[in-house]
């Protein structure tokens, strides 16, 4: 009959494997985009420059009375446009709304007349470069902007996905410090190289501000 | 018997660089959660003390220089004023003939007013936190101000080691699927919860980009 900590312990290592097979394709996806956006000066992956422009006004009927929020829905209905809202501006006029719409791969830029009854679109159409670095950032929220918060359902899914792969691999970092421990003929050279881990980068954490 | 070895060989690899980056790995997983929802715990930054410093040696033509020249002049500036950390984004206020200095360690950044007219300046450190030093890290050196970025040799240390744990994370994933696949009772379950992700993530991405 098998022990408790014998029990823990294949549970344990299944967590780890599982885990990690889960998340693989999440995890190359986020590892790759984050060296690309630590190399931005590497060409193969370029592609703001590469991207593709157009433009075409539309009729539009003005959408009722109403917040912001569910004005753009609104006109996003009527253009056939899908993503997260991003606001660019302050409002200063009722009957004009401007805004951006995003996904990874495309943006439209909506410069909506209620007055005369049309949106002007700019669309950009990024390639796949653009699509992969976009999907490392896109969150809907940034640290310092109160203006704009998530408002697609999807973003809100990828933002759950980023939660979950980084909860991942919190579990999976001390499901593997728990296997390390129980090898005792690794503890030693283990411990070494943990401790040397933990002095290179708490370096960078506190000790660079605590030095300084 | 080579098939042994190599196995026991992948498996220590795995382990070791595993514990190594391991720190580095809950560095960038915890920033995650600040990063996502644009939150910052216990960020009510702390002001320190302001200090004023005088008779600055100031290189010639500072007040011409823009981008990675500019920083590179600024650099022996914040030497005498013992400033280090790395420079951001540089804001001429070309009337009052000041430049205002954000220079980032993680964890704290300076704000330094520099009078280039006289060659005094104003340096007011600001406490950050460790929640903003996580969110610091993550995003360093990253994309934007490509043309000044690194401008700080830690910065630049970081950058090579956040591209190891690049590299060794896709060893290590790479390996853990070699360990996985000898352990033939969990290749079936390992097999559907790999099939599970795949369908996740092509499904959320195709969802997202049509």
């Amino acid at each position: 009959m098998r022990s408790a900590t014998d029990i823990f312990d294949l549970w344990n290592r299944r967590l780890h494997y599982y885990l990690g097979l889960y998340f693989l394709f999440f995890l190359w996806l986020f590892a790759f985009t984050g060296l690309l956006l630590n190399h931005p000066g590497w060409a193969f992956a370029e592609f703001w420059p590469n991207r593709r422009q157009s433009s075409f006004a539309r009729p539009i009927q003005p959408p009722p009375a109403g917040g912001d929020l569910a004005q753009a829905r609104d006109l996003m209905r009527q253009l056939g446009v899908a993503g997260e809202i991003e606001w660019t501006a302050a409002r200063h006029d009722a009957t004009a709304l401007s805004f951006r719409v995003s996904k990874p791969g495309q943006m439209f830029e909506i410069r909506a007349d209620f007055g005369a009854r049309r949106a002007a679109v700019q669309r950009i159409d990024l390639n796949t470069w653009g699509v992969v670095h976009i999907l490392h950032t896109f969150t809907g929220v940034r640290v310092n902007d109160a203006l704009n918060q998530r408002d697609w359902i999807l973003t809100t899914v990828w933002a759950l996905a980023m939660d979950a792969l980084a909860l991942g691999m919190v579990l999976m970092v001390v499901s593997s410090f728990y296997m390390w421990f129980r090898l005792k003929a690794k503890r030693r050279l283990g411990a070494a190289v943990l401790a040397a881990g933990f002095a290179a980068c708490g370096l960078f954490v506190a000790g660079l501000s605590l030095l300084g | 018997m080579r098939a042994k070895r190599f196995y026991l060989v992948v498996r220590d690899l795995h382990l070791y660089f595993g514990l190594f980056i391991s720190p580095f790995v809950l560095v960038f997983a915890v920033s995650v959660f600040f990063l996502v929802h644009a939150w910052v715990p216990f960020s009510a930054g702390r002001h320190g003390t302001s200090r004023k410093a005088a008779a600055l040696g100031l290189p010639p033509d500072l007040n011409r220089l823009d981008g990675r020249a500019r920083i590179d002049a600024l650099r022996p500036v914040l030497d005498q004023l013992g400033v280090a950390g790395e420079i951001g984004f540089v804001q001429h206020e070309r009337a009052e003939h000041i430049l205002v200095i954000p220079v980032v360690v993680p964890g704290r950044e300076t704000t330094v007013e520099l009078d280039y007219l006289p060659g005094s300046a104003t340096v007011t450190p600001q406490v950050t936190g460790v929640a903003q030093a996580l969110i610091e890290l993550h995003k360093s050196p990253g994309p934007h101000l490509a043309a000044i970025r690194g401008n700080w040799v830690m910065t630049r240390v970081w950058r090579w080691l956040a591209d190891a744990t690049v590299y060794l994370v896709l060893f290590i994933s790479a390996s853990g699927i070699y360990l996985w696949t000898v352990l033939r009772a969990e290749r079936m379950t390992g097999l559907v919860l790999m099939t599970a992700g795949a369908f996740s993530f092509f499904g959320l991405v195709y969802a997202l980009c049509h």
